[in-house]
């Protein structure tokens, strides 16, 4: 690949990665919010595909086809089934409404370009250059998380800030040792398979996932 | 092995056996195991500062034990002192509880308050815990001035008040009190400690070692302000375990609600620890200090002396007048180690020398009659149940051997001749006196601050007799004010005997003060600032003090009184033979019998006391007048109450505590059980993380 | 540093993996019962055990390993024996706690076969956390424990525990993923290091340290701090800890407490050896502080009017991170060693505590401090056994509690951090005296009036020999430690010299 394609289509992909980030943060709709997981995850292998080519590494395309098929494909299934079993579709009145989610977006972009500067100084190049993007994510996927009140949005918040850091690390070192991926891989997948069995079980118990619903435990 | 070695081996040998044996035997003999195993340890505390106040000194460490600190011991003679002090205090009070916790007690009545002065068949004190941990406290108490290294000088401390505490709460089934008080005590007694730990680790991190060898020669190369804070925080914490006003709080709380001969060694034994502290920091490690450090020290001296007096003056609980008379003493001490302080920097010797021996031996003195008056209070407390003076009376005839023990006691602690307590105040009081006519023109520190300190020991001294001329006639005197001290009798022997043995103690101080020359010049001779000559010397007959112009023969006064008490005995004998004896009743006021409700009461004998200083004790009272259903007009009856809160207590502690609360109540917001805001908080502390480190590159 | 190849090293290392995987195993797939509950504590057992031997081959300095992946060293083998230790108490109370859920309707047969299945796997992620050489694998060892446990926290299924154990993963799985942005960024800064190669070895990144990029390595280590820091309970994502250490069975909560927590510090102290030689120690030093001191006083403020015992030693367990990390921000030998013995002291009384809870709630039917009064009088043992804890855990001599205390407050002084001691002694005061306000509270006092007729009042339960033992045997242990110094403090020494620096 040439050094313009392969800077054009790491943008193209990182600019993806942003927008599918941004999207999820004004949307409310949960199963759009998925299929935007989806595209995550497409484009993160994408991303890894990108940086196999350019390096030249063999191993980096088998951790590209192994997060197509984690975040694009199994990840995306598992939320899905979690939708299915609910019947809330959409997500109720969020603690923080779209105009200010997208205000708040707006800022911590910024946040992570300004914080992310000796990141990029350190070495820097088209990928690194890419760098605040990962951190975006990171931030975003957070912000979602402590402004959505239903189960399902958590997750995706999560899922969102994990998609973020695994763009980082694609971006900053062409991923982690394979060890390590291994590793993370099969947390994650553990993490979100547990949540969901927590979330079948709160709509057991509590009749819904609104998370202001448990607030049962606390000292004051 | 040296004297001192095996003195303190015994010291922990009899305590663990103590331990084990109170944990282990049979009821029947566990008392008897755990008391007398106490008084041995206490002996071989003696033994051990006996030798260490004759010359000897010893030292060790011990390598494999208390990890990452080191373990080391070391008595010379400052530590000699307080393990003779505090050993005595440990024989009196094994031996007492033998008898104290054999069954037999008094049972509480039904017509007492439950939450004030009832005290149950020998009490929590028979408990196996009890028991075991005497034996504990004792041990702890006697390593305390043997520790020669911060971390064993703090374990010690801590296990002394750990044990201590465990003791105080023998009683927690038959008083709710108890539980208050022992929270009192722990919560002070921590904050203390914590004290004292940041003083001596400041102090410890200046000199690169920790060990009281390292400490000493390092002393020097401390900044000022470090050596003041290191001094500051050590007496605060070191005074609140003496029972300084106003961190006394937990004193009267928690001497009167623990078992009699644990009051007896608390208020005996641990208080002088505090003292101990005070002196081994300031004096010794620190090697002295600026002026100001001493007049710091006589300030509190001045407030806890005027303070615990006053109170004790209008208690009526008998345990609580002696543990403020605790403080109070507490204070004397104080008042002399601060002019000591004060002259040491000075550089006047001979006057520092003086007032630090007349406080080491006010300890010595005070640990002998306070013991003597708590095993006393233990035995009217066994036999009838009571602690409300107002309630007593009539003892004397009940309980003779009592009654005369007690008795000199309260004379020793009013600071009248013959009693040990006298001698050190006397020196005390040449000490200060003497301070303007030497030594050329006196600072304005000293002008100022000397006649002051004089003039609180004479009111002290003043008010203690009030104090005790009250506890002794209203409790021991006259008829019985309650069915229980109309029933009491004497307890088992091995409490008159204990009480005997202090008994001998302090008449051989009050009476042969110069046997302690020696050992106070040895203690002296420590002490880099006040190091000079013998500040008593003399015969057993006449005291002569050093440098200045003062000499006095408590033995000749003791005559002297003894001759005149005879020969008013005789006149009076001589002039009532000549009539012939008459019985008839009393006069009555021209209508009822004379009964034990019009006598004299201890709040009665403390009201002229309570108008003069009404400003400063703010008494309480309460009048409740219940008139006949018929006529409003008809009283049946009128009840009168009367309560002295600690108004020292009420100022400061109240409000700090609401204070606590309502930060506790607030801060309780922060766990609302909203999974958001939980997050919410990691979000802002991680985006708040990232600016600091983005400003800081 | 040099590795040994030893087959025997090799024994001691995987031994202490593959016990409790096979505890583990054989408890998913026969079901609870007695004999599977004494192969979990056989495996903590085999834990302690190899931490003995891993430490007296390292005692001596040096390190052994199997392969690249797995490798200890002093620091290690103290942490096999909190963790071996902690597991011990753990499991043996266990046994009979299991027993007693399935008597009292708690739980079925398949949520038995779940807890016989989890807690010797959560040992096994714990044990590999501490073996592991790649910082990576590190982090993942760590995050499995979350996954391990979230069963183990909603293990009762009721809403309030399945809320704690939503709470519980959510939050640490947030914090958990900030320590892997953390580690992402250390291994780029290794990569850019070395030109090409990096590494995320432990052993690899000690010696390189002073190579990274400390513009990269500023980021990193706050993300690391507040990550692993998540796990720890500390300020500010601590608040998942009441939640969950109060639902979990007390076993649990034992092991939670005592070791989970331990290990997520033994990550940052880990880390703080590459991080203070890439950085101004002061930076270092201040961001640990800062969080400690919160901690402390977030601890110390929700403890005042506490209400619930539970909650009440899970405030206890922040506080103590909140101690254990000053340690860590001082980082003098002394202080390494303090804190490691801090962690050891509190993993052993902590797990006495919470298994004690577990029993007082069994008894007592309430997690309510005001509903339990006068305990002393009615459960002498039981009460007996808390208030010992709980004065161990007050740093009150003997235990030794007091004297790591103590030497970390030394420490701090000697490093001219004197200034630290005193809020941090403030802070530690206020704790006392609320958790001694409400010790007293529950085990002296007036008998309560039966609130229903089920309640432990009226059918009081004694202690067995197999559930006192482990509890009175820890606080020995615990006792012992505090006053004898061989043999941990060459081992604590040891582990020190390799994680402290001057």
């Amino acid at each position: 690949m040439s050094e313009a394609a392969y800077v054009q289509s790491l943008n193209l992909v990182v600019g993806g990665l942003l927008l599918t980030a941004v999207l999820m943060l004004w949307w409310r709709e949960l199963r759009a919010i998925v299929r935007l997981l989806v595209a995550q995850g497409v484009l993160l292998a994408g991303l890894a595909g990108i940086l196999a080519i350019q390096e030249g590494d063999s191993q980096l395309y088998g951790v590209a086809a192994g997060v197509l098929l984690l975040k694009g494909i199994a990840l995306p299934a598992v939320l899905r089934r979690v939708l299915r079993d609910g019947r809330e579709a959409t997500e109720s009145e969020p603690l923080v409404n779209a105009a200010s989610s997208l205000l708040a977006a707006a800022f911590l972009i910024l946040f992570a370009y300004a914080v992310s500067r000796p990141l990029v100084a350190l070495a820097p190049s088209p990928a690194t250059r890419a760098l605040p993007v990962g951190l975006s994510m990171v931030f975003l996927g957070f912000f979602l998380m402590i402004s959505r009140r239903r189960a399902v949005s958590q997750v995706v918040g999560f899922l969102l800030m994990d998609n973020g850091i695994a763009a980082t690390a694609f971006l900053a070192a062409a991923g982690v040792p394979l060890i390590v991926e291994l590793g993370v891989s099969l947390d994650l997948f553990l993490i979100v398979l547990v949540l969901q069995v927590l979330t079948a079980r709160m709509r057991l118990k509590f009749g819904g996932t609104d998370l202001d619903d448990l607030r049962q435990l606390r000292d004051s | 092995m040296t004297v001192i070695a095996a003195g303190l081996l015994i010291v922990a040998l009899a305590a663990a056996a103590g331990a084990l044996g109170g944990a282990c035997a049979p009821a029947r003999i566990r008392a008897l195991l755990a008391g007398l195993l106490t008084a041995l340890s206490g002996a071989g505390g003696i033994t051990a500062g006996v030798a260490a106040l004759s010359g000897q000194s010893w030292s060790m460490r011990l390598p494999h034990l208390l990890p990452l600190g080191s373990a080391e011991l070391s008595v010379d003679p400052l530590s000699g002192a307080f393990l003779v002090i505090i050993g005595a205090v440990a024989v009196a009070a094994g031996v007492y509880s033998v008898g104290y916790t054999a069954p037999g007690g008094s049972h509480p009545t039904d017509d007492i308050e439950p939450a004030h002065e009832t005290v149950p068949d020998a009490g929590g004190a028979a408990s196996r815990t009890c028991q075991a941990t005497l034996p504990l406290f004792v041990a702890s108490m006697l390593l305390v001035p043997a520790a020669a290294s911060v971390t064993t000088l703090l374990l010690t401390w801590e296990l002394m008040a750990l044990s201590s505490l465990v003791l105080v709460l023998a009683d927690h089934r038959s008083r709710g009190s108890v539980r208050d008080a022992a929270l009192w005590y722990a919560g002070m007694t921590h904050a203390g400690l914590a004290a004292i730990l940041v003083g001596l680790v400041l102090f410890a991190g200046g000199t690169g070692g920790e060990s009281f060898v390292s400490l000493r020669e390092g002393a020097d190369t401390l900044s000022p302000g470090l050596r003041s804070a290191v001094f500051v925080l050590t007496f605060l914490g070191f005074g609140s375990k003496a029972g300084m006003v106003p961190l006394h709080v937990w004193l009267p709380r928690a001497h009167a609600e623990s078992p009699s001969h644990v009051s007896a060694l608390m208020s005996a034994a641990m208080v002088n620890l505090g003292v101990y502290g005070v002196v081994r920091v300031a004096f010794d490690l620190l090697g002295g200090g600026p002026r100001w450090w001493g007049v710091l020290v006589l300030a509190f001296g001045c407030l806890s002396a005027t303070y615990g007096v006053l109170q004790a003056t209008v208690a009526t609980d008998l345990k609580r007048l002696l543990g403020y008379s605790t403080s109070e003493n507490v204070g004397l001490m104080l008042i002399g180690i601060g002019a000591a302080g004060i002259f040491a920097a000075d550089g006047n010797r001979p006057l520092a020398g003086l007032l630090l021996a007349a406080a080491v031996l006010h300890a010595a003195n005070h640990a002998a009659f306070k013991a003597l008056l708590f095993l006393g209070a233990g035995s009217v407390l066994r036999a009838t149940g009571l602690r409300d003076l107002d309630r007593l009376g009539g003892l004397a005839a009940r309980m003779p051997a009592t009654t005369a023990m007690f008795g000199f006691a309260a004379l020793a602690a009013a600071a009248l001749p013959p009693g040990n307590g006298f001698v050190s105040e006397w020196l005390l009081l040449q000490g200060l006196i003497h301070s303007l006519t030497l030594g050329g023109t006196p600072s304005v520190i000293v002008a100022v601050s000397m006649p002051l300190a004089v003039a609180v020991v004479a009111l002290t001294a003043g008010l203690g007799a009030a104090a005790f001329v009250k506890a002794f006639a209203v409790g021991f005197l006259a008829r019985p004010r309650s069915d229980a001290a109309a029933s009491a009798s004497e307890g088992p022997w091995p409490m008159r005997a204990a009480m005997a043995s202090m008994l001998l103690v302090c008449l051989t101080l009050g009476l042969a003060p110069a046997l302690a020359g020696a050992p106070l010049t040895r203690i002296l001779a420590m002490l880099p600032t006040v190091r000079d000559g013998a500040p008593l010397a003399g015969s057993g007959v006449t005291l002569h003090l050093a440098g200045i112009a003062g000499s006095m023969s408590p033995l000749l006064i003791a005559a002297g009184l003894l001759g005149v008490a005879a020969v008013v005995v005789a006149l009076v004998r001589s002039v009532g033979a000549r009539r012939p004896r008459r019985v008839a009743l009393v006069w009555g006021c021209g209508g009822t019998r004379l009964d034990p409700r019009m006598e004299y009461t201890a709040t009665s004998f403390a009201e002229p006391l309570m108008r003069v200083f009404d400003d400063v004790l703010r008494p309480e009272h309460d009048v409740t007048v219940t008139p006949y259903a018929e006529s409003r007009y008809l009283v049946e009856s009128v009840q009168f109450r009367q309560r002295v809160p600690d108004r020292v207590e009420a100022r400061i502690y109240p409000p700090l505590l609401a204070a606590a609360a309502w930060w506790g109540d607030r801060s309780r917001a922060v766990a609302n059980g909203s999974v958001h805001r939980y997050l919410a908080y990691g979000f802002f502390g991680f985006v708040a993380v990232l600016i600091v480190v983005g400003f800081t590159a | 540093m040099s590795t040994q190849p030893h087959i025997a090293n090799q024994v001691v290392l995987v031994a202490p993996l593959l016990g409790p995987l096979v505890a583990a195993a054989a408890g998913g797939l026969l079901g609870w019962r007695r004999s599977i509950a004494w192969g979990a504590v056989a495996a903590s057992v085999l834990i302690l055990l190899s931490g003995v031997l891993v430490g007296v081959r390292t005692v001596g300095g040096g390190a052994i390993g199997v392969g690249t992946v797995l490798r200890a060293d002093a620091l290690t083998a103290v942490m096999l024996l909190v963790i071996g230790a902690v597991g011990v108490i753990a499991t043996w109370s266990g046994v009979s706690y299991v027993e007693r859920e399935l008597a009292a309707g708690h739980t079925d047969e398949r949520g038995a076969r779940l807890y016989a299945l989890l807690v010797p796997a959560f040992l096994a992620a714990m044990v590999l956390a501490v073996l592991a050489d790649n910082l990576g694998v590190l982090w993942a060892a760590v995050e499995a424990t979350t996954i391990v446990t979230a069963f183990l926290v909603g293990h009762r299924r009721t809403r309030a525990s399945l809320e704690a154990t939503w709470k519980y993963v959510m939050i640490c799985s947030v914090g958990i993923a900030m320590a892997y942005l953390g580690t992402v960024l250390v291994y780029y800064a290794s990569k850019q290091a070395t030109g090409g190669a990096g590494s995320l070895s432990w052993t690899v990144l000690a010696v390189q340290g002073d190579q990274l990029d400390s513009g990269v390595m500023r980021i990193a280590v706050a993300l690391l701090v507040l990550g692993f820091g998540t796990k720890a309970g500390l300020v500010p994502m601590h608040s998942w800890l009441p939640d969950a250490h109060s639902q979990a069975p007390a076993p649990v909560s034992a092991l939670m407490s005592g070791v989970l927590l331990s290990v997520a510090v033994y990550a940052l102290l880990r880390y703080r050896v590459i991080a203070v030689e890439a950085l101004d120690p002061r930076f270092v030093r201040n961001l640990l502080l800062v969080v400690a001191l919160a901690s402390l006083a977030l601890a110390a403020s929700l403890l005042i009017s506490q209400r619930d015992y539970k909650r009440l030693l899970a405030y206890s367990s922040i506080e103590h991170m909140g101690l254990v990390v000053v340690g860590l921000a001082v980082g003098t030998p002394l202080a390494v060693a303090a804190l490691l013995l801090h962690i050891l002291g509190h993993g052993i009384g902590k797990a006495v505590l919470f298994c004690t809870s577990g029993q007082i709630l069994a008894v007592e039917n309430t997690t309510e401090i005001a509903h339990v009064r006068g305990l002393l009088a009615r459960q002498p043992v039981l009460a007996g056994t808390f208030a010992v804890g709980i004065a161990a855990l007050l740093g009150l001599p003997p235990f030794s509690l007091f004297l790591s205390e103590l030497a970390l407050m030394r420490a701090a002084a000697g490093a001219g951090m004197g200034w630290v001691i005193a809020p941090v002694l403030l802070l530690l005061v206020i704790v006392f005296l609320a958790v001694a306000r409400h010790t007293v509270g529950m085990l002296f006092g007036d008998q309560p009036v039966p609130a229903n007729d089920n309640s432990g009042a009226a059918h009081p339960m004694r202690l067995s020999r197999l559930e006192s033992t482990p509890l009175v045997l820890g606080l020995v242990v615990l006792a012992a430690i505090g006053v004898v110094a061989w043999p941990l403090q060459p081992l604590l020494q040891a582990a020190a010299a390799i994680a402290g620096t001057s």
